[in-house]
């Protein structure tokens, strides 16, 4: 439903200040943004040039730097391992599950499904106590497996919640039929529901890889210095000595950004269904 | 279409007879593992006092100590009243903002998808490294505010300004999912009743009133659950921009528990805290399920 726009001279008159509108939004919501952008592309001296510098030519040393730092390195591979793992797990063990939810009548259904709700809704902080505690135990602790296993669990109600979702709005002919021509049922689940379940499985997936990519509780709790992800490796790098260092700061800052926006924004179609989670139908 | 192999193995055979426990069992299992158990854990442990250098389940019976000691600490009660307050003040906002936002960017006009994309840019952003472009630019000494106004007020470290920087930041970052969702919202509704309500000669104003807010109101409540449920537990951003002070006014119920079990060490304590946390968001998500039951959207 697009909204109703009166007639001419009024409508020209609407449009400006409907653009001026928006306009001067995006200009408050991408200031902090666009200005910390400007930052990292500042020499030492510009950055801290008092009153601040619109105009200056700019200089790629800070992210060349922060490039060849070793921890800044480490932290990405581990967040790629870590995230990419994760995405993995929560949509191999979720996907069947939620076909399972969404296919086949079973004792207890609704219940378990409430209680994954239920998960979804609880403060994560509230989990990683304990969770902190057991991992040590075990020896599971400052491993990547520790974070992974955490995102996984996290996930796993967005992933079952969403696809359920796209299963249930699939015909049941299709895997009926698949079924008669021989096809067993992990055969037409495979074969036949998942493909026609894509965008599903890429809105959960990048869902899933924001979840893991930007999470800074358990990774700061979980994982030490040598398994440590970018975001924790961010805050250490703010609360260190190196305080002043505001190029590799900001510089360090958008490439942790830039891997997710990119995927999100590629994605962004799929993105307001997941944000909903199946709550809203439609 | 595939040709299936019509003889099946053993292997095939049982999956088909257990597809369903197949299935959903490795959920279950994560789920009871990972979160369940710990979760369990804890909850004992809130009965108990118990350090970290003990076996697990070797910490002394003390009943409802724990919770007697962190319900009458005043920096968890004064913690109770903050995070209330600073959910019911960033979700009011961006709740107002989101819809303005969602009602500007459904106008039918060349260009909005930009406007749209531009909108979102700070939803996608890393938590952690948003909350840091912000302490730049409130930075006492060199951040871009105080050059501005020209002054070198310390912005995150004044009892009477923290919780408001921290309160826009929120407000930030977090109106597009509002906006995302009441935008779905707006797209999917039937155009007949605003036609019938133009008709019979209603103005905008009223149209939006009596038709398209009601309609809505779906969406509205699960934009409305799912901000509150965040910002409870909100933690990324006030951790990294004033880790709970000065004075303890930022300091919400996640970054306490996060404090007393991370810092402090004493998971008992924390344990409890985490627990009456828990309790507390379980009490408004029941709530909120009811009422959007009640309203037959879920």
């Amino acid at each position: 439903m697009a909204a109703v726009v009166g007639s001419s001279r009024v409508r020209h008159l609407e449009s400006a200040l409907i653009y001026a509108t928006l306009t001067v939004l995006v200009l408050l919501f991408l200031f902090p943004v666009l200005w910390v952008l400007g930052l990292s592309l500042k020499t030492r001296a510009e950055v801290f040039a008092s009153p601040p510098l619109y105009l200056w030519w700019p200089t790629f040393q800070n992210y060349a730097d922060v490039l060849t730092r070793s921890d800044f390195v480490r932290a990405f591979i581990n967040t790629l391992i870590v995230s990419t793992s994760a995405v993995a797990l929560s949509l191999g063990i979720g996907a069947p599950a939620a076909y399972a939810f969404a296919s086949f009548p079973f004792k207890g259904r609704s219940i378990l499904f409430f209680a994954l709700l239920v998960m979804r809704m609880l403060p994560p902080i509230a989990v990683l106590v304990p969770m902190y505690l057991l991992f040590n135990k075990i020896g599971l602790a400052t491993t990547r497996l520790s974070v992974v296993l955490a995102y996984t669990t996290f996930s796993l109600p967005l992933v079952v919640w969403l696809m359920r979702g796209y299963f249930e709005d699939l015909p049941v002919e299709l895997e009926e039929s698949a079924w008669i021509d021989g096809a067993s049922r992990f055969g037409a689940f495979m074969y036949i529901i998942l493909p026609l379940a894509r965008p599903g499985l890429v809105a959960a997936s990048i869902l899933c890889l924001q979840l893991a990519w930007n999470d800074f509780l358990f990774s700061a709790v979980l994982t030490n210095n040598a398994t440590q992800t970018l975001p924790v490796m961010m805050a250490a790098f703010n609360a260190g000595d190196s305080g002043m260092d505001w190029g590799g700061l900001t510089a360090s800052g958008m490439l942790v950004t830039l891997p997710v926006i990119l995927f999100s924004f590629v994605a962004q179609r799929h993105l307001v269904a997941g944000l909903s989670s199946g709550a809203v139908k439609g | 279409m595939k040709a299936w192999h019509l003889r099946r193995t053993s292997v095939e055979r049982f999956f088909d007879r257990y597809f369903v426990h197949t299935t959903v069992l490795p959920t279950f299992l994560m789920m009871v593992c990972v979160f369940g158990l710990p979760l369990v854990f804890s909850f004992y442990l809130s009965f108990t006092g118990w350090g970290l250098d003990q076996p697990l389940f070797a910490g002394r019976f003390v009943g409802l100590t724990n919770y007697d000691d962190v319900l009458t600490n005043a920096v968890f009660t004064k913690a109770i009243y903050i995070t209330l307050g600073y959910t019911a003040a960033t979700v009011a906002a961006q709740m107002l903002l989101g819809l303005g936002i969602a009602l500007l960017l459904n106008v039918d006009l060349p260009g909005m998808r930009v406007f749209r994309t531009a909108l979102i840019v700070p939803m996608m952003i890393t938590p952690i490294v948003g909350a840091l472009c912000w302490k730049l630019l409130l930075d006492p000494s060199h951040g871009v505010l105080n050059q501005w106004i020209g002054e070198k007020i310390v912005w995150l470290g004044r009892p009477d300004t923290a919780i408001y920087a921290i309160w826009l930041v929120g407000v930030w970052q977090n109106t597009a999912y509002v906006t995302l969702i009441l935008l779905a919202g707006l797209r999917s509704l039937p155009t007949e009743p605003l036609e019938a309500a133009s008709i019979d000669g209603a103005n905008r104003l009223q149209a939006f009133w009596l038709v398209t807010l009601p309609m809505l109101r779906p969406y509205i409540l699960v934009a409305l659950l799912l901000r509150t449920i965040f910002e409870f537990r909100a933690f990324d951003n006030i951790y990294a921009m004033t880790g709970g002070g000065p004075a303890n006014t930022t300091m919400v119920l996640s970054m306490y528990t996060y404090l007393v079990t991370f810092v402090q060490f004493d998971f008992s304590i924390g344990a409890a805290a985490a627990w009456l946390m828990l309790l507390m968001s379980m009490v408004l998500c029941v709530f909120f399920i009811l009422v959007i039951r009640r309203r037959e959207a879920l």
